[in-house]
């Protein structure tokens, strides 16, 4: 205090940033000086304690590098075991080892090191060359790296351009850890010299090579040292290579190596600790041998031991210092899923958490969830104490932990903390002051997180507010089953409590329930009625449900808890007595009473709608015999019976999807609410079950089925007899065998598909089963028929069973039998009960769907994991642009238009649905006695209210909204249009006096009022604007997740056909596995070209035979050895009928030129000549002994020389198909149109055949399109091809999603697989490459190029524990503080006032 | 009642013509009256931080992030017995608080929004338009 110049009265306020945040992390490696100038001790005893059981000083538990137990105490820093966070300590090596991560990058160097002068082998001219193009500013990490790879192939073994020495290639040594030295291929005079002389010494041994000789550690170590710096940047090293060397270790804290105490005296040493330990003895004995003078063998066993000591699968350890313990390296305690990286820093355990078993409670909102009081008394938040809690928080500390609402523990703003266990509970409570925390139970209303595994998209974690309640379950509404894809059957989930007040915050805005109702997938609806919820509605909306007063009143008191107003309807039948139908129930339940704001309008067909026949035929829409066509005018039911498609999940159009996009989550979540008690307490009391009569097929049934399945069996065995004959007529591109696995299989699935109607027809409409499939609760058609009438065919991989016996499934059927029965069709009903034979097939399918679900899983998972590790750091900016973590752009604007794929309406990821708008907006906006609008108005109302051009800007999103404005045009053009099209043809019909009336109606139809017009425009463009998505968004995340978890629901049902029987695609898991790994290869490669003429069979066949392979064989009458005295020759007579007749332009000549351009058959030692058109002759140009072999060779090979098409096209098809076209008048007529299927690749030489559209020509294998097209047309084809996929697996998944993916995997302009080779050069941070894969190799080499990576990303982030920069991170919320006005002149005395 | 929350919704289902929402109109209003005051605001306080001169560029509606963030931060502040801006009737939830704050748009917050290149805007929390989950509004009125 005396030194000081200051004396502060009062302490000086020093604002408090909070801890620091570290900004940036330098990879780099230690010297030995520096290991010496951070550790405290020399370690170099290879004993732990001495007789007391005290560590020893100069030991591996040295009491200067911290406290070995808690016993003791550090001699350092004199903290205790918890407070010193250990100290380094140091040993030195008695001759300097290579560090085993760095063994490539020693090769590296050697490899390009001269080793006698230590400078780079490059001439000076080529040196300086690569030393400027290193040195280039623009060059970042990732190039250097490319750069000095490219270096050091071109540092060619030979003289040294410096000193004239001869190098040699250098080798790993195999079996060892050391270098070769490899002079024998570049030798020189010298060496000869030097072997004679050795071969002079008696000593000499066979085995002794000098021109391969070991290049010994220390050898190395003087080599780097006398590096050149300069020659160091070349090589992309950015520290002296010495350090690749280990001369010094540094002896870790012996906090990192606890040593665990047995019972007693006993202690059990780290894994870490041992390996030192073996470490010091081995050094110990090299340094003995070393003044000794012998010959150093210890020397490999230290090598090995360090070796070990940092990586224990190290290779090339010799085998006698293996040993049989298994002791962890440094390296695994990084790697794999349990290791450091993965285990401990990017995933962390937490407190506050429960898990138990779930069950439902439809009474439950869908935004809460039942917690066990046992576990709310466990489970706490730290709720500080104000004005507004001080009394229910006394009571809480009153109450103590035990004693439901309580509270556990009281913590003081000064730090002290008090659990509440004793008798001073009460005057604690008393003395209860503001600002104190009270961590108490959990309550009503406190907000935890729920979770399921597996974590699949963001949905499996929401954000529920907690219900306290008696018993042990979780307990939610069954509505929210579908995000988390559970099912009570026995799953736990998982819960946390947030512990702030801006957790909790950002939990319920941003993860809660109510926000989350859509899936970001596609924008449909998730959280939505299921099950018996939906089997309700569908029995109460039934067209012949009528209650009476009473009934209806009770049934609405359902809806709420009897505590909602509710104004009845007036009732639907009023005379005899007053009777309600069921679909007033829905009326109500939409709208309770007339306060209620809420005017649902939409239309929807049902699963049951009864569609029109032919094309000619109207719609029924509302007069659906089915009673199929919902529709819901101003909140009231209208018609239909409500179903899945209305309630359900996995829809856009359907009720809570609009009630969430017109309204609001809350009102979609309140009706959700709603339906939900009531459908529970209303089924309680209607009753619905199951049982065996409902699947008792009456005898007219079974007479049916038995006759559609003696006909199938009938026809198959004709088939059958046709194959056996070899009369059956052929498929296009398959065999005989082919062909009729394809008719039985199509005859079968018939039977089957008819004995299921048939079945369903004469079903009940009060069977349970089908009341279940037709609104959508459980179970299709075929599941009841397969119980009522006919199991059908079983299938193994997409075929009937297989053989497993010698030619037959099983031995209960004759061999070669291809009949039904023994090829796995169960002719049998579940109820009928399966024979022994049908049922051995049953498990055989039922196992190939168990074994596939096993397999998935693992292939899935690991795909998510990738693609989430690629994409995770992508988000949106606030200038719209979607950029990585390190700021580089990948989209300019988000999925071209900046939407958010949640909240698109409309289909194909179009923001709006114009129609259901356009409908909605006429039913709420009644014309009354307005106006409707002429032609002219309307034009002029549009153009007033959608101007071309926006002057205010909105950072690059006007674009997007100038093409919305004109759909929005278009649209009500082409509404206007149908409208008047429709008055038109009322006022045809009209007669004079009914003419005025007439045109009244028709306006109402199709007529549009000024003020509809306007409201429609308005609308579209404000919500338009709110569907812009927003910026922070973890877009990338989204999209990762939106690809991956749909993965998991894919069947591994892999091929399908390309249009073209027999034409397989690879589809599924795999293939989508092979977009995104950027395969080279792909299983099934397939062009399909469109041609210049179309509308020609034989112009396609001709192009076909242009393209499919032609080999020799095929085209030659005949290919014979010509033998003569003098010369033997072969000669090949082509069959000009067959070459005319496939319409292939070849000759001998063409011949000729083919055979000269196949290098296999080395064609400059053959000698060809065309002796007429059809005939050619070759001679081998070879001496006469080996002429005979050389024919012999010659004509084998000669067959299979290709004449004409693609070599890499394995086969071309023509595929017929069709078109629509508009002939002159307008009218569209359909007419054939030919292309072809080509497999295999070629696409380059595809499109330049003749009479192909080169433009029009497309591949499915991206990298081939890459190198062809261009980077551009790859992208599109990556998004293309995950798109067919999708949609062939019956999923929709938002097209922005797969733009995002595609551009990630081609904005660096080369397309990167998402592997860990491809997200390697996507400028990731070291450490979010080391916690993906290959976590050591990343580490090693960073340090080795002395890497410096900023905290941006969201890997390093949560490893490093601070916020990241995307969602609520993106911005920083200031204080404004309202500074009081000062005046500086003194206050007036007398004012003016 | 929870369901209440929508009720206020006016929908106007009468048939007047659809009034430009007024609030919006009103916003605009304030947003340009304040947009020069929040530089200079600036200006008095650190000279040598890039201050925004240039008009701007970024949305007028606040993101879903930027709410939460706000609304967990006051949260935070009035749990820690900050003084409240708004009248309350009965609510002693933070949150709650905090969100009728943000309601009536009384919390005293800038956001300061970063954009890629460093640069930064500053948007007062009274100038931003909320999208409120609470009171959205549909065609027709």
């Amino acid at each position: 205090m005396k030194a000081a110049s200051h004396v502060f009265t009062k302490e000086p306020y020093v604002e408090n940033v909070g801890p620091r945040r570290i900004k940036s992390i330098h990879f780099s490696m230690f010297s030995a000086s520096e290991i010496g100038n951070v550790a405290e001790v020399q370690v170099y005893k290879g004993v732990y304690y001495d007789g007391t059981r005290k560590p020893l000083e100069g030991g591996l538990l040295d009491p200067r590098m911290g406290p070995a137990n808690k016993s003791c105490r550090c001699s350092t820093c004199h903290g205790d075991f918890k407070d010193c966070p250990g100290h380094y300590g140091y040993l030195t090596l008695a001759l300097p080892v290579y560090n085993v991560g760095f063994l490539d990058k020693i090769l590296e160097v050697l490899k390009s090191l001269c080793k006698s002068c230590s400078r780079i082998l490059l001439d000076e001219e080529s040196r300086r060359k690569e030393l400027e193009k290193i040195r280039h500013p623009k060059r970042d990490a990732l190039n250097k790296a490319e750069l000095a790879k490219k270096t050091v192939s071109k540092c060619k073994p030979g003289r040294c351009a410096h000193c004239g020495y001869i190098n040699g290639t250098v080798k790993k040594a195999i079996g060892a850890i050391s270098y070769i030295h490899d002079r024998s291929k570049t030798s020189d005079r010298s060496l000869e010299e030097c072997k004679s002389a050795i071969s002079h010494t008696k000593e000499s041994k066979g085995s002794l090579s000098v021109a391969s000789n070991i290049i010994n550690p220390r050898d190395v170590l003087s080599l780097f040292e006398r590096m050149s710096d300069e020659d160091c940047e070349l090589l992309n090293i950015a520290d002296r290579p010495e350090k690749f060397m280990i001369t010094t270790i540094a002896v870790p804290p012996i906090a990192i190596r606890p040593s665990v105490m047995m019972e007693g005296s006993q202690s059990n040493e780290n894994d870490i600790t041992e390996r030192l330990k073996r470490i010091i003895q081995v050094n110990a004995s090299l340094q003995q041998e070393l003044q000794d003078m012998k010959n150093m063998a210890a020397w490999d066993h230290l090598q090995a031991e360090v070796g070990l000591y940092i990586n224990s699968d190290v290779r090339g350890v010799p085998y006698p210092f293996q040993v049989a313990k298994p002791l962890a390296g440094f390296i695994q305690r990084l790697k794999g899923k349990q290791g450091r990286f993965r285990g401990n820093l990017s995933g962390k355990r937490v407190e506050y958490t429960g898990r138990t078993v779930i069950s439902p409670d439809p009474n439950l909102k869908i935004t809460e969830v039942a917690i066990p009081i046992q576990m709310a008394r466990i489970l706490t938040y730290p709720e500080r104490v104000n004005q507004y809690n001080i009394e229910k928080l006394r009571q809480c500390v009153r109450n103590g932990p035990y004693k439901y609402p309580g509270a556990r523990m009281i913590r003081y703003p000064d730090g002290e903390m008090r659990l509440l266990m004793g008798s001073f509970r009460k005057r604690l409570a008393d003395e209860l002051g503001f600002g104190v925390i009270v961590d108490r139970h959990l309550e009503d209303g406190d907000v935890v997180l729920f979770n399921r595994q597996p974590s699949l998209h963001r949905m499996s974690i929401m954000c529920h507010r907690a219900r306290v309640m008696p018993w042990r379950t979780l307990r939610f509404n069954e509505s929210v089953c579908n995000p988390y894809n559970a099912d009570f059957d026995g799953d736990e989930m998982n819960m946390h409590v947030p512990q702030t007040e801006e957790a909790r915050a950002e939990a319920l805005m941003l993860m809660g329930v109510q926000n989350n109702l859509c899936t970001p997938k596609n924008g449909e609806i998730l959280v939505a009625s299921t099950q018996d919820f939906l089997t309700s509605s569908f029995l109460i909306t039934r067209k012949d449900i009528f209650y009476d007063r009473a009934a209806f009143s009770l049934i609405c008191s359902y809806m709420g808890d009897g505590m909602d107003l509710i104004d009845l309807p007036t009732p639907a039948i009023i005379k005899p007595i007053e009777l309600w139908t069921g679909k007033q129930i829905f009326s109500v339940l939409l709208r309770p009473n007339a306060r209620m704001r809420v005017f649902v309008n939409l239309t929807l067909k049902e699963k049951n709608y009864s569609k029109p026949k032919n094309a000619s035929e109207r719609e029924l829409e509302t007069m659906c015999p089915n009673d199929g066509f919902v529709y819901f005018r101003n909140s009231e039911l209208i018609s239909g019976q409500l179903g899945k498609a209305t309630l359900g999940n996995g829809n856009k159009d359907g009720l809570y999807s609009i009630l969430l996009r017109d309204y609001n989550a809350h009102a979609a979540a309140s009706c959700m609410n709603r339906l939900a008690k009531l459908s529970a307490r209303w089924i309680g009391n209607h009753g619905f079950s199951i049982g065996i009569d409902d699947v008792q097929p009456d005898i007219d049934l079974n007479e049916r089925k038995r006759e559609t399945i003696l006909n199938g069996y009938n026809s198959c065995d004709e088939k059958i007899e046709l194959y056996n004959k070899g009369k059956l007529h052929l498929q296009p591109g398959c065999d005989a065998a082919q062909t009729l696995e394809a008719v039985i299989t199509g005859i079968l699935n018939q039977i089957r598909n008819e004995t299921g109607q048939v079945c369903m027809k004469k079903l009940h409409w009060r069977n349970s089963p089908l009341i279940m499939s037709q609104c959508g609760s459980k179970g299709s058609p075929i599941n009841i028929s397969q119980m009522i009438a006919c199991v059908g065919q079983q299938s193994v991989g997409g075929r009937r069973a297989p053989d497993g016996f010698i030619d037959r499934s099983l031995p209960h059927f004759p061999r070669q039998s291809k009949t039904p029965a023994a090829k796995g069709f169960v002719a049998n009903s579940f109820y009928s009960g399966l024979t022994a034979t049908e049922f051995f097939f049953h498990t055989m399918g039922g196992r190939e769907g168990l074994v596939d679900t096993a397999v998935k899983t693992a292939d899935t998972g690991y795909m998510s994991r990738r693609l989430i590790k690629a994409l995770e750091d992508l988000s949106i900016h606030y200038d719209n642009t979607v950029r990585n973590a390190s700021g580089c752009i990948v989209q300019f604007l988000y999925g071209d238009d900046g939407m958010d794929p949640a909240l698109m309406e409309g289909k194909n990821g179009f923001p709006l649905n114009f129609d259901r708008l356009f409908m909605k907006v006429k039913a709420t906006c009644p014309s009354r006695e307005h106006k409707y609008l002429s032609p002219v108005e309307i034009s002029a109302l549009i153009e007033q209210k959608l101007p071309e051009s926006e002057s205010t800007s909105d950072g690059g999103l006007s674009d997007a909204s100038k093409a919305f404005k004109k759909s929005v045009k278009a649209f009500l053009l082409e509404e206007h249009e149908k409208g008047s099209e429709i008055i038109m043809k009322f006022g045809e019909d009209a007669t004079v006096e009914s003419q005025e009336t007439v045109i009244r109606v028709a306006q109402k139809i199709g007529g549009i009022t000024e003020g509809q017009l306007r409201a429609f425009i308005d609308t579209c463009m404000s919500r338009y604007h709110l569907k812009r998505i927003e910026a922070g968004s973890a877009i990338g995340a989204i999209g990762a997740q939106s690809i991956g978890e749909p993965g998991t629901q894919m069947t591994l049902k892999t091929f399908h056909f390309a249009g073209v029987a027999s034409m397989n695609v690879t589809l599924g898991v795999p293939r989508i596995k092979e977009i995104i790994n950027g395969a080279k290869k792909i299983l099934t490669p397939i062009i399909t070209a469109e041609l210049d003429r179309d509308d020609n069979v034989n112009i396609a066949r001709m192009v076909k035979a242009r393209i499919d392979k032609t080999v020799l064989g095929q085209i030659a009458k005949s290919i014979k050895t010509v033998m003569t005295s003098r010369l033997g020759s072969i000669v090949i007579t082509l069959d000009m009928n067959r070459i005319e007749d496939s319409q292939l332009c070849i000759d001998a000549n063409t011949v000729r030129e083919s055979i000269m351009q196949t290098p296999k058959i080395k064609p400059k030692q053959l000698q060809i000549n065309v002796l007429d058109v059809t005939k050619l002759e070759v001679v081998p140009l070879v001496d006469r002994g080996k002429l005979h072999f050389e024919l012999h060779s010659l004509k084998n090979m000669l067959p299979n020389v290709i004449v004409k098409g693609i070599k890499t096209v394995e086969r071309a098809v023509v595929n017929k198909g069709k078109e629509k076209y508009k002939d002159k008048e307008g009218k569209v007529k359909e007419r054939e149109k030919y292309s072809l299927v080509v497999e295999g690749t070629g696409l380059q030489e595809v499109m330049g055949t003749e009479g192909v559209d080169g433009r029009k020509t497309k591949s499915n294998h991206i990298i081939e399109i890459q190198q062809t097209l261009g980077i551009e047309a790859a992208r599109w084809c990556i998004i293309e091809e995950i798109q067919f996929i999708m949609s062939n697996h019956g999923m929709s998944i938002d097209i922005r999603h797969m733009m995002l993916l595609a551009d990630l995997m081609t904005f660096r302009g080369e397309v990167l697989g998402i592997t860990r080779f491809g997200i390697q050069k996507m400028d990731k941070s070291v450490l979010m490459l080391a916690s993906f894969e290959k976590t050591s190799d990343h580490l090693f080499h960073a340090s080795a190029s002395g890497k410096a990576d900023k905290i941006e990303g969201v890997s390093e982030c949560i490893i490093m524990g601070v916020p990241m920069q995307l969602g609520t991170g993106i911005l920083k919320v200031i204080q404004r503080d309202e500074k009081p006005e000062l005046t500086y002149a003194s206050d007036p005395i007398l004012s003016a006032y | 009642m929870a369901d209440d929350d929508y009720n206020e919704v006016d929908m106007g289902y009468e048939d007047e013509p659809p009034e430009p929402e007024l609030e919006e109109g009103v916003e605009e209003d304030v947003e340009n009256a304040n947009h020069e005051d929040v530089p200079d605001a600036l200006d008095g306080e650190e000279k040598e931080e890039e201050t925004v001169e240039r008009p701007r560029k970024t949305s007028k509606f606040m993101t879903k992030y930027e709410r939460a963030r706000i609304l967990g931060t006051r949260a935070l502040q009035i749990s820690m017995n900050a003084p409240v801006m708004v009248e309350l009737e009965g609510e002693t939830d933070p949150l709650e608080i905090a969100m009728k704050e943000l309601r009536e748009r009384k919390i005293p917050f800038t956001i300061r929004r970063y954009l890629p290149d460093g640069s930064y805007e500053d948007w007062g929390v009274d100038e931003l338009i909320v999208e409120d989950s609470w009171k959205r509004q549909v065609g027709g009125d």
